[in-house]
């Protein structure tokens, strides 16, 4: 599963430390989310994408090789 | 339970009760056990003050220690606490079968922590739902469906 979490969040200057307060998770989960080691329940993954004015299935794809391309 | 202590103070509240619990039973021994229950009093308080202290640090085990995990740290605990379980379950069993292989007397400790194991076990199967048959998702009755084609 690729996600687009990293390529958002710098995009939009945010620290791992700030994507984390706004979503109310921990600094390290999101790392975990960037890193592709967590994969988040549907109610986080859609917060994420709500987060970032994207759809659940643009943030996240199962199919892309790698994310942002 | 619990929920109306701060989050942070759960744990060493927790801490507190069980150890003051153990230094009690020291106590009612009797004897010289006033000093193994001063022991577990001290000891007690410094575990507790420093589970407090790691629940404000920014860490996984630090979150969970202060009682406020997010989802990834919650499934962390949770997968820990199954391999615990586990754990003790192979172990218990590796007790009965070794106090039944040397004719101890000693094996029923071994087979009581089994068996509660083994049954915490199913009450979790049960507690969350495996086994709940819901019915399915057939309004016909039985009935053939109606083809979309015809």
């Amino acid at each position: 599963m690729q996600n687009r979490v990293r390529e958002q969040r710098t995009q939009r200057g945010l620290s791992q430390a700030e994507l984390a307060a706004a979503l109310g998770v921990s600094r390290q989960t999101v790392i975990s989310i960037e890193g592709g080691r967590y994969l988040p329940s549907l109610p986080l993954a859609f917060a994420i994408a709500r987060f970032f004015d994207l759809t659940v299935d643009k943030m996240f794809d199962p199919d892309e090789e790698e994310a942002g391309r | 339970m619990m929920t109306f202590i701060r989050p942070r103070l759960r744990k060493p509240v927790g801490i507190a009760l069980g150890g003051t619990l153990y230094a009690a039973a020291w106590v009612v021994h009797g004897g010289s056990g006033w000093l193994f229950a001063i022991i577990a009093g001290i000891s007690t308080i410094a575990f507790a003050i420093s589970w407090y202290v790691r629940g404000g640090r920014d860490d996984d085990e630090d979150a969970l220690a202060g009682s406020h995990p997010d989802e990834r740290q919650q499934l962390l605990s949770q997968r820990s606490w199954a391999l615990a379980g586990k754990i003790a379950m192979l172990a218990a069993f590796a007790g009965v079968v070794a106090a039944v292989a040397a004719r101890a007397g000693w094996w029923w400790p071994f087979a009581a922590i089994f068996a509660v194991t083994g049954f915490g076990y199913l009450l979790g199967l049960s507690n969350y739902g495996v086994g709940e048959e819901d019915p399915a998702d057939d309004a016909n009755d039985g009935q053939k469906a109606p083809s979309p084609i015809s």
